[in-house]
C-alpha cells in the first residue's frame, strides 16, 4: 500500500501500529464490536445562517437606516430544533438587551440599526444530543457590495453561509430521537443494529410548526445547490485544462526550436 | 544704473512719501519673465503698504510688482477684517451647551478665532488643549447653523461602512486565504491522485508539465508529495481529534483536514499551487460553503479509500455520552 512515514502520533490514544494490514484491522474490528459507541457513524445537520437587511427608505432615520434580521435555519427549512434547543444572538453592545436567547424556532432576531458589527451565534442543543454549545459569527450586513448605487426598498441586502454541524458519536437516544426526521442527514448503521425506542426531549411537547419552509423572507433565502457548485468547479478545471493544453504546445515549439538551434540551422 | 538699482534692491528708501511720488525708473526686467512680444513696462517697486488694518502708525513697506505704471489693486491688509460671531453667555446657556466643549474652552476658541481671524490652522496650533482642526472648526460652526441631519446622517454612514469595510476585509482576506488553500488543496488533491492512479493524461499543476507521464508516477519530483502519502496516522489522529469535540462544524473539521494534508506536502507546493491557480485567472466563485463541502470531503477521504475497502481508522477509546444533566 502507501509507504507511510514514520507516524507522527498526534492523537492522544494508546500507541499502535501506524500500517494496519487488512489482517490487523479484522482483529481490531472485532473487539471494538463489543463496544456499545458505533463508530464511522455521525450525523450531520445542514444549516445555514446569515442575515436579511432593508433599507426604511423614507421612514429611514438617522440612528434606524435599516431593519434587519438575523438567523439560523435548516439547509433545506426543515425544523432544526429537533437538535437545537435555543439559540443566543449576542448583538451589539449598543442595543438594549444585547443577549438575545432564543428557545423556540425560528431562531431569529431582528432589529432595525444603522451599523454592522460581528453577531456571535451559539447554538445549543438537547441534552442527548451534546453538552456543548456551539458557536458560529456572522458581520451583519445592511449596505450592498456596490456602494455606488443607490440603496433601496425593493430588494434586501442578503448574506447567508452553509455549514454543517457534525456529531461524530451521537448517542443511541438521540439516533432513535431523530431517525427519519428530514432536517438532518442520518448515517446508515451496520446491519442488524437495532436502535431502541425514541426518549422524550425536553421541550414541553411543543407542537407549533418549526420549520422555515413558509418564512415570510423565505423569497430571498439562497438555495445552496450541489450541483450548481459542481458546474462551476467543472468550468473552472476546463478553464485550468486549456491553458495546460496551451502551455504544452508552446513547450514544444520551442523544443522545436531548441532543437533547430542545436543541430545547426542552416541561414 | 548700478546706484538706483543697488539701493531698490536693498529697499533702502530715501522718504516714504518721496518713494511713493517717486518716477519709476526705467522697466527692470526679471530673468524668470518671458518676453511675450506685448510692450509692456513693469518693474518692483518699494512701496507702503497700504490700507493697514492697525491701529497704531507703523508704515511697512513691501515690494510690489507695478506693471505700466498700475500697481495692483487690493486690500494688503496683513489682517484682515472678519466678524466672528459672538455670544453672550444667557446664548451659550441656550443653543451651546456640548457634552464635550466646556463653557471655558468655547469661550477660549472663539478668542482665538477673533484673534487669528478664523484661520484654523494657526487656531489649532495655539489652542492649548488639543483638538483637531476639524473638531475646533465644528464646534464653531455647529453652534450657529441648525442642526444638518442630512449630512451627519450620510457622514455616519460612510463612518460605519468605511470601519465595517474594514474589518470586514479584514475577515474576508481571512476567508479567501483560507478558500484559496482549500481550494488549492481540493485541485492538488484531485491532480496528485490523477497521477498516483494512472489513468489520465491530466497534468498536476506543477512545473514539470511537459515530463510527468503516467507511467512515472513512482518517480514523482522530489519537491511534489503526493497527499496520498500521508499516513493513515495522520488523517486517523485528525479524525480522533475531530471526535474529541463531540460537535463541530463541517467547514472546521475540513480545515483540519487541509492542515494536515499541507504539512505532509510541504510549503513550497502549497505556494507553487497557489501560485498557478491565481495566474490561471479561474473563475472560482464561490458563493456558500455547502457543495465545497461535500467536494472536499470526497476529495479528502479519496487517498484513503484507494487501496482499501473504507477509512482505515485506529482503535479508538470512545467517551460514551451520558445523558446527564
Amino acid at each position: 500500500m502507501t509507504s507511510s512515514s514514520s507516524s507522527k502520533k498526534q492523537a492522544q490514544d494508546p500507541p499502535e501500529t501506524s500500517e494496519p494490514t487488512l489482517k490487523s484491522l479484522r482483529t481490531k474490528m472485532t473487539k471494538s464490536d463489543e463496544k456499545k459507541k458505533l463508530k464511522d457513524i455521525e450525523i450531520s445537520v445542514p444549516l445555514v445562517y446569515g442575515n436579511i437587511a432593508s433599507w426604511l427608505g423614507k421612514k429611514a432615520s438617522e440612528y434606524q437606516s435599516h431593519k434587519w434580521s438575523v438567523y439560523v435555519r435548516g439547509a433545506t427549512n426543515e425544523d432544526i430544533s429537533v437538535v437545537i434547543k435555543k439559540v443566543v444572538f449576542q448583538l451589539h453592545s449598543s442595543f438594549n438587551n444585547p443577549t438575545r436567547v432564543i428557545e423556540e424556532p425560528p431562531f431569529e432576531v431582528s432589529e432595525s440599526g444603522w451599523g454592522e458589527f460581528e453577531i456571535a451565534i451559539t447554538l445549543h442543543f438537547h441534552s442527548d444530543v451534546c453538552d456543548k454549545p456551539l458557536s458560529l459569527y456572522h458581520h451583519l450586513k445592511l449596505y450592498p457590495e456596490d456602494e455606488s448605487g443607490p440603496l433601496t426598498m425593493k430588494k434586501p441586502v442578503v448574506v447567508e453561509h452553509y455549514d454543517e454541524i457534525v456529531f461524530p458519536d451521537p448517542s443511541e437516544s438521540f439516533l432513535s430521537r431523530v431517525q427519519n426526521h428530514p432536517a438532518l442527514t442520518f448515517p446508515r448503521l451496520p446491519s442488524g443494529y437495532n436502535l431502541p425506542a425514541p426518549m422524550q426531549v425536553d421541550d414541553n411537547g411543543k407542537k407549533k410548526r418549526g420549520d422555515t419552509k413558509d418564512h415570510s423572507l423565505g423569497q430571498w433565502f439562497t438555495s445552496f445547490s450541489e450541483a450548481d457548485e459542481l458546474l462551476q468547479l467543472a468550468a473552472a478545471r476546463q478553464q485550468v485544462q486549456a491553458h495546460i493544453a496551451k502551455l504544452r504546445r508552446q513547450i514544444s515549439l520551442l523544443e522545436g526550436q531548441n532543437q533547430t538551434i542545436k543541430t545547426g540551422s542552416d541561414p | 544704473m548700478g546706484g538706483t538699482d543697488a539701493k531698490d534692491i536693498l529697499g533702502l528708501p530715501k522718504t516714504p512719501l518721496s518713494l511713493a511720488q517717486e518716477k519709476r525708473s526705467r522697466p527692470q526686467k526679471e530673468s524668470h519673465r518671458k518676453p511675450d512680444g506685448i510692450s509692456r513696462e513693469v518693474a518692483w517697486q518699494w512701496l507702503p503698504v497700504k490700507s493697514s488694518a492697525r491701529s497704531d502708525d507703523l508704515q511697512l513697506f513691501h515690494w510690489v510688482r507695478v506693471v505700466n505704471d498700475v500697481p495692483p489693486s487690493g486690500d494688503y491688509s496683513i489682517q484682515q477684517s472678519v466678524d466672528v460671531l459672538k455670544y453672550t453667555d444667557d446664548e451659550y446657556e441656550n443653543h451651546l451647551t456640548d457634552p464635550v466643549w466646556t463653557k471655558e474652552e468655547t469661550d477660549q476658541l472663539f478668542e482665538l478665532c477673533e484673534r487669528f481671524d478664523l484661520r484654523f490652522t494657526v487656531i489649532a496650533d495655539r489652542f492649548p488643549l488639543s483638538r483637531t482642526l476639524e473638531e475646533l472648526k465644528d464646534r464653531y460652526y455647529s453652534g450657529f447653523e441648525p442642526y444638518d441631519r442630512t449630512r451627519d446622517r450620510e457622514r455616519k454612514r460612510a463612518l460605519s461602512m468605511v470601519l465595517s469595510q474594514s474589518r470586514h476585509q479584514e475577515k474576508k482576506d481571512a476567508e479567501i486565504l483560507a478558500e484559496a488553500h482549500r481550494d488549492a488543496f481540493g485541485c492538488a488533491c484531485k491532480c496528485f491522485l490523477k497521477i498516483n492512479r494512472a489513468a489520465e493524461p491530466d497534468v498536476p499543476a506543477n512545473e514539470n508539465i511537459g515530463s510527468v507521464s503516467p507511467s512515472s508516477n513512482s518517480q514523482l519530483p522530489a519537491t511534489a508529495v503526493a497527499p496520498s502519502t500521508l499516513s493513515m496516522a495522520d488523517y486517523a489522529s485528525t479524525l480522533a481529534s475531530l471526535h474529541m469535540l463531540h460537535v463541530y462544524l463541517r467547514t472546521y473539521g475540513l480545515e483540519q483536514m487541509v492542515q494536515a494534508a499541507s504539512s505532509a506536502v510541504g510549503l513550497r507546493t502549497i505556494k507553487r499551487v497557489d501560485y498557478s491557480i491565481k495566474n490561471q485567472k479561474v473563475h472560482h466563485t464561490v458563493k456558500g460553503h455547502m457543495p465545497q463541502c461535500r467536494i472536499l470531503q470526497r476529495i479528502a477521504s479519496e487517498p484513503f479509500s484507494f487501496g482499501a475497502e473504507r477509512p482505515i481508522k485506529k482503535e479508538q477509546k470512545r467517551k460514551v455520552i451520558q445523558i446527564s444533566v
